[in-house]
């Protein structure tokens, strides 16, 4: 396994440093150590020294991170587990080594168009052709719904497509082999097909981070302009196109990983909320909330995920929350899955849509 | 070990904790093969493999570390405990193999008592989400070390940690109330319900500090604290240690402030010019005083002008939060000391009649034995009678031989040198850093004979020797 200088530096940082032993979402989960940077990263400088070999279990470890950010955001001097670990998961797939979930999931892919071999009941309506196109994303399109979606920007007027045929954004091909030419190809087909529209709403934060961030450092133009769905509901209500009235409800939002540490958004969930009622934060929010989930993960480290979700929902019972609400497709699965009694879980959407 | 006896111990391991939470991969093994102990580091910085485990287990309470100490004294095989990793004395490192027994999945927090102002916690916890919970409620825990977020509430304990407003709240064994311990035979314990007691001798205190050779801590009372309404900082500057020692004893007869951190010159010429921007010569003291703002209001009156007597120049506030907000930046990788230097932290605390009298000659015994090492120090932990010195020796990387037995004999020689230093001047082997395996081997020249008093508890409550062999000198 051969590390490029920059991820090399941050092995060798990382290993032997244990200061945001405490964020990981997996760690805090399952109590191993082998789940937090540090031991990834001594993991993989050993392996650089070649005093271990590149083992089954070491690869293993390396896909048992949900690249949430966490111990990113949380570093002061700016080292970047998330960069080795996916640097690591394409050596894993260069060597030959990838596990044989992965395998499993990469030809799932190649034969479905996504990782999860499923197909979504949910027959997709034929739409009008539109120079902005809603982009609901793979996990949603296997295993999830955004049918309420669809009716909030119809009520809200605004003229948008979604497509039969959407092809992935990459972000799945990203996380499972990081940068490999086949993800490259998949984002850039992706790209070409959103190359005719002017705005591309997407409904998954998933596909959002890819577009905006993955695609420039791949070098791949990519034509309209990317929303996140929360950001254009957020301009929908303050412009009164989604005219909501605040309720006697307090909502505790869920921050994405990937809204509020990716994209760095942070704040359109909040105006939303505060428009439609009281807004209760957990402890651990912003740029430092933990991660309530990641689907792809689901499928080899289910009751590790569920214990992730099931954490959050400490989070939020700690703070007497009453209705939780997320923006992210994967992790409103997971909390659905886990939610304990005396608490509510609510998409974004639904919440603006209670409050018309 | 045969295969066939390797497996029947795996498959018994298996059954105690959970196949799940039992692991013989490498992944697991090398993980806990190195903490944050200088020669472990080193010796996988030179593409070594540390001693590892030969089993990695993780109990999730005490009745399954019940079980797994039963099963380690059937088969005699030795028990190490690890929190987090992020001990510096190489405490948790299974140097004879056998298992390794992490008790991270111990992390639940069971209660949070406002009423008696404890948070009853496993000892797996990582002491920063203990904070949390108290936050979350309007509390702190008061435990503000620099490894507050990479250790576990029994890693603390089984050491004797300390934090940064230790001069207020005192150290982690001021801080617990109750605990459950599973003594080495696998029975369960608890100690006194409070700490303050006439019922005989202290059982936390013979727990605490024992390293994990007495047994496993498993569940713990740790006390919170209300918030402080204020905290003030004030930064000094001293023109030299001396009169820093008369000013800071002079207070502490008066009141406790939460930070005290007196730096040397050499100290405030190199960390404390880099991080918080000092720039002038001299012994630069930053203190934090806090709680109610009309009693921080008195005492930060007092400390202007008991320091203003012994020539202290008043540097405000402004250096003082800086440090406050960057306490634990120090600790990052590229401002901490790091591979391929050698260094080490040499903690000892004494009387104010001896303690600098130790700062100096540990100093002069590393400067002259070792041209090659840089001696910093800083006194950061401070009591009505003496402090502590958290002294460091800093060796270049071109200094340090690339061969790593050579390597080894050279921090080993300059330990020896310095804690020698140390206690033949009135010191003791560590402050809160423990005593590990890093330096078993001065216990028996700091205690003498009072050493058979541990060895004795130690016979009597593991006498087949199974926990944490050769850690604290036992």
């Amino acid at each position: 396994m051969q590390f490029t200088q920059k991820s090399r530096e941050h092995i060798e940082s990382c290993r032997f440093c244990w200061m945001c032993h405490h964020i990981c979402p997996i760690g805090n989960a399952t109590g191993l150590e082998r789940h937090t940077a540090r031991a990834r990263a001594l993991g993989l400088s050993l392996v650089a020294r070649e005093a271990v070999e590149f083992s089954e279990d070491i690869v293993a470890n390396v896909y048992e991170c949900a690249l949430c950010g966490g111990c990113v955001a949380d570093c002061t001097t700016g080292w970047d587990p998330v960069m080795f670990t996916k640097e690591a998961r394409l050596g894993a797939a260069l060597d030959g080594k990838l596990p044989p979930y992965v395998l499993k999931m990469l030809a799932n892919f190649q034969e479905t168009g996504n990782v999860y071999r499923l197909k979504n009941e949910n027959k997709i309506p034929d739409f009008a052709d539109s120079d902005t196109l809603f982009f609901i994303g793979e996990d949603t399109r296997a295993m999830g719904c955004a049918k309420m979606a669809v009716q909030l920007l119809q009520k809200a007027g605004v003229d948008f497509t979604v497509l039969q045929d959407e092809p992935s954004s990459g972000y799945s091909m990203s996380f499972l082999i990081g940068a490999a030419a086949e993800t490259k190809t998949v984002m850039e087909k992706c790209a070409a097909t959103l190359a005719k529209y002017k705005k591309v709403i997407c409904y998954d934060p998933a596909d959002a981070k890819v577009m905006k961030r993955e695609y420039k450092e791949w070098g791949i133009t990519l034509a309209p302009e990317v929303l996140t769905f929360t950001e254009l509901l957020a301009d929908l209500i303050q412009s009164g196109k989604l005219p909501v009235r605040a309720q006697d409800l307090v909502f505790t939002p869920q921050d994405s990983p990937l809204l509020a540490r990716d994209l760095e958004e942070i704040e359109p969930i909040r105006s939303i909320l505060s428009a439609c009622g009281e807004v209760r934060e957990m402890f651990l929010h912003g740029k430092e909330t933990m991660l309530a989930g990641n689907l792809i993960m689901h499928q080899y480290m289910p009751h590790v995920m569920e214990k992730v979700a099931e954490n959050r929902w400490l989070n939020a019972k700690n703070i007497d929350a009453k209705i939780m609400v997320t923006a992210c497709p994967a992790e409103y699965v997971l909390l659905s899955k886990t939610r304990p009694a005396g608490i509510e879980l609510m998409k974004i959407e639904e919440v603006i849509l209670k409050c018309l | 070990m045969t295969d066939f006896l390797f497996n029947v111990i795996a498959t018994e391991l298996e059954d105690a904790v959970g196949k799940e939470n039992c692991s013989t991969k490498t992944i697991d093994k090398i993980t806990h093969s190195v903490d944050y102990f200088w020669l472990s580091r080193m010796w996988a910085d030179r593409g070594l493999r540390m001693p590892e485990a030969d089993f990695v287990v993780a109990p999730k309470d005490a009745k399954e570390t019940s079980a797994v100490l039963k099963i380690a004294n059937y088969y005699k095989i030795p028990v190490t405990t690890w929190g987090a990793g992020g001990g510096s004395q190489g405490g948790a490192l299974p140097v004879c193999g056998g298992i390794i027994l992490d008790t991270k999945r111990m992390n639940k927090i069971y209660d949070i008592n406002e009423e008696g102002m404890y948070i009853e916690c496993g000892t797996g916890s990582i002491y920063k989400h203990v904070e949390w919970a108290a936050n979350e409620r309007g509390y702190a825990t008061m435990h503000y070390p620099s490894s507050l977020t990479c250790s576990t509430v029994g890693g603390f304990l089984a050491h004797r940690g300390i934090g940064v407003c230790s001069t207020k709240y005192g150290k982690i064994d001021d801080m617990v109330m109750q605990m459950e311990v599973v003594l080495p035979n696998g029975d369960i314990i608890e100690t006194s319900p409070v700490p303050k007691h006439a019922a005989g001798p202290d059982l936390n205190q013979i727990f605490i500090g024992s390293e994990g050779t007495l047994g496993v801590m498993t569940k713990a009372q740790m006390r919170i604290y209300a918030q402080p309404e204020e905290r003030r900082f004030r930064g000094f500057l001293f023109q030299n240690m001396s009169d820093a020692f008369k000013a800071a004893r002079e207070l502490l007869q008066m009141f406790k402030p939460s930070v005290m951190r007196l730096y040397d010159e050499a100290e405030t010429a190199t960390l404390i010019k880099k991080i918080v921007g000092v720039e002038k010569p001299g012994a630069f003291m930053n203190l934090a005083i806090e709680g109610v703002s009309e009693m921080v209001a008195l005492e930060e009156k007092l400390l202007l002008s008991t320091f203003k007597k012994y020539g202290a120049e008043d540097l405000g506030s402004e250096y003082g939060e800086k440090w406050w907000k960057e306490k634990i930046t120090f600790f990052y990788p590229g401002h901490m000391m790091d591979i391929p230097q050698c260094y080490g932290t040499m903690d000892t605390i004494a009387p104010y009649d001896k303690i600098e009298k130790i700062y100096w000659a540990m100093k002069e015994a590393i400067e002259t034995n070792f041209p090659q090492a840089q001696f910093i120090a800083h006194f950061s932990h401070w009591y009505e009678w003496g402090c502590m010195i958290y002294d460091r020796f800093i060796v270049d990387g071109k200094d340090v031989p690339q061969d790593p037995h050579e390597a080894f004999r050279l921090h080993q020689e300059i330990w020896n040198c310095g804690v020698r230093a140390a206690l033949k001047n009135g010191g003791v082997v560590n402050d809160h850093h423990g005593v590990g395996i890093k330096l078993g081997r001065l216990m028996k020249e700091q205690y003498g004979p009072a050493m058979q008093v541990f060895e004795g508890i130690k016979k009597q409550l593991d006498p087949n020797g199974i926990m944490n062999p050769f850690k604290l000198g036992l």
